[in-house]
């Protein structure tokens, strides 16, 4: 196990007051939350110093954290010293999120002690919790439809009430036309009822793999099309690769680059289908040869053309 | 670690055929009435129909509703501030939006 500095986490020095833990704390949380921020393993560091302000912030944690001294690094292998907590009571058990193993040799797992389940009795009816997940698919999933076959981790009680890890795999049916963000909703595969409520509900969040060639916006597919300059120039017939399978598409004669063509209805697919998008980029060939440099210079003669003024 | 395996044919688009109760959007987002409440008081979230009771939740008032619980736990924003940070959000989307349309992300 490898011990976690949490001062260092925080950015903070050892003689940090509670104020300054809380507001470095703060502008931390916000920079990285999931929600907010684009940056790659935000939600890592975000629970990273979730837990370290969980520790931090309560001075009966931090009195015993601050006991085991300030030797070691973060990263360094580590074991709790015997009795290392000798003295100090942590008893709320509930962290709320998933810890790391440092975390939870030191402060107890998330959920234990106190949150078993209670029994089933007659009187209490609850529907189960609803569970939310994310599922990356292809693009291609969403034209054609899929079933896919996925696996979800839950946390579960077993028969003596012991939390416990569960895998359940689900073969899952995509259907045609869904979108990126868009939710599956899957009854009764949430969390377990209790008494005449039923089991709550799974939702499945979508998310596509990024493609290569194609960008999605909602139900709308944009992608580059590369032209020559005297395709751009003169008009011509090209052949355009959909995700539907390849298209013929008309560039019209004196197409600029940047220019978008659109291709109605070949977007993701659904009651409104969306349109793809061939957004004009125009490619010049180097002048590598001698013949190259004669048919750019014959170009610059036949102009009179200077896009400065 | 206990394995099960299970066959599931019945899905629904959420955004798309589900319509939600107050009931059933505080079961899913895990979130008190009174918090929806606050949050159909501040335009966070805009159901159709007069009164809490009569209130239908479109599939999109999930996402929006998770987030906001989300925002609250977290960043301990208050209910204007879970507003202005989604109106937020919500206009970066679109501009991210844009620039990959034109490829410059």
């Amino acid at each position: 196990m490898k011990f976690q500095d949490y001062y260092e986490t925080l950015g903070v020095a050892r003689t940090a007051t509670q104020d300054e833990i809380k507001q470095s704390y703060r502008k931390l949380a916000r920079k990285y939350h999931p929600d907010v921020s684009k940056e790659a393993g935000a939600e890592e560091r975000f629970k990273q110093v979730g837990e370290a302000f969980a520790v931090l912030k309560d001075p009966e944690k931090r009195a015993a954290y601050d006991q085991m001294g300030s030797q070691w690094k973060s990263g360094q292998d580590f074991t709790p010293p015997p009795d290392w907590n000798a003295g100090f009571e942590f008893n709320d058990g509930n962290y709320g999120g998933d810890q790391s193993e440092f975390f939870e040799s030191l402060f107890g797992r998330q959920a234990r002690g106190g949150q078993r389940q209670q029994r089933r009795s007659a009187n209490m009816n609850f529907k189960g919790q609803d569970h939310h997940a994310k599922i990356m698919i292809d693009l291609n999933d969403a034209f054609q439809g899929a079933k896919r076959s996925i696996s979800l981790q839950m946390p579960t009680y077993d028969s003596n009430g012991n939390l416990v890890a569960q895998e359940r795999k689900l073969d899952v049916t995509i259907p045609k036309g869904i979108r990126a963000g868009q939710n599956l909703r899957l009854a009764g595969q949430g969390g377990p009822g209790m008494g005449e409520g039923g089991a709550g509900d799974l939702y499945l969040e979508i998310a596509f793999h990024p493609h290569p060639l194609y960008r999605v916006d909602g139900r709308d597919i944009y992608m580059d099309l590369p032209l020559t300059p005297w395709e751009a120039a003169l008009g011509a017939s090209v052949t355009v690769p959909t995700p539907d399978g390849p298209v013929a598409m008309n560039i019209p004669a004196n197409s600029s680059g940047g220019r978008k063509l659109r291709l109605k209805g070949r977007g993701i697919p659904g009651k409104e289908a969306g349109d793809l998008y061939a957004v004009l980029t125009i490619t010049l060939p180097p002048a590598d040869s001698e013949a190259h440099k004669e048919a750019y210079s014959n170009f610059a003669k036949a102009f009179d053309f200077n896009p400065r003024t | 670690m206990i394995q099960t395996n299970i066959t599931i044919f019945q899905t629904s688009v959420v955004e798309e055929e589900v319509h939600m109760t107050i009931v059933e959007l505080c079961q899913a987002a895990s979130t008190p009435a009174d918090q929806i409440m606050s949050w159909v008081a501040e335009g966070v979230l805009s159901p159709a129909g007069s009164s809490p009771q009569d209130w239908r939740f479109s599939g999109n008032s999930l996402r929006r509703a998770r987030l906001a619980a989300a925002l609250t736990k977290d960043l301990d924003l208050n209910t204007p501030g879970v507003a202005l940070a989604l109106d937020l959000l919500e206009e970066i989307a679109e501009l991210r939006a844009r620039m990959q349309r034109s490829n410059l992300l």
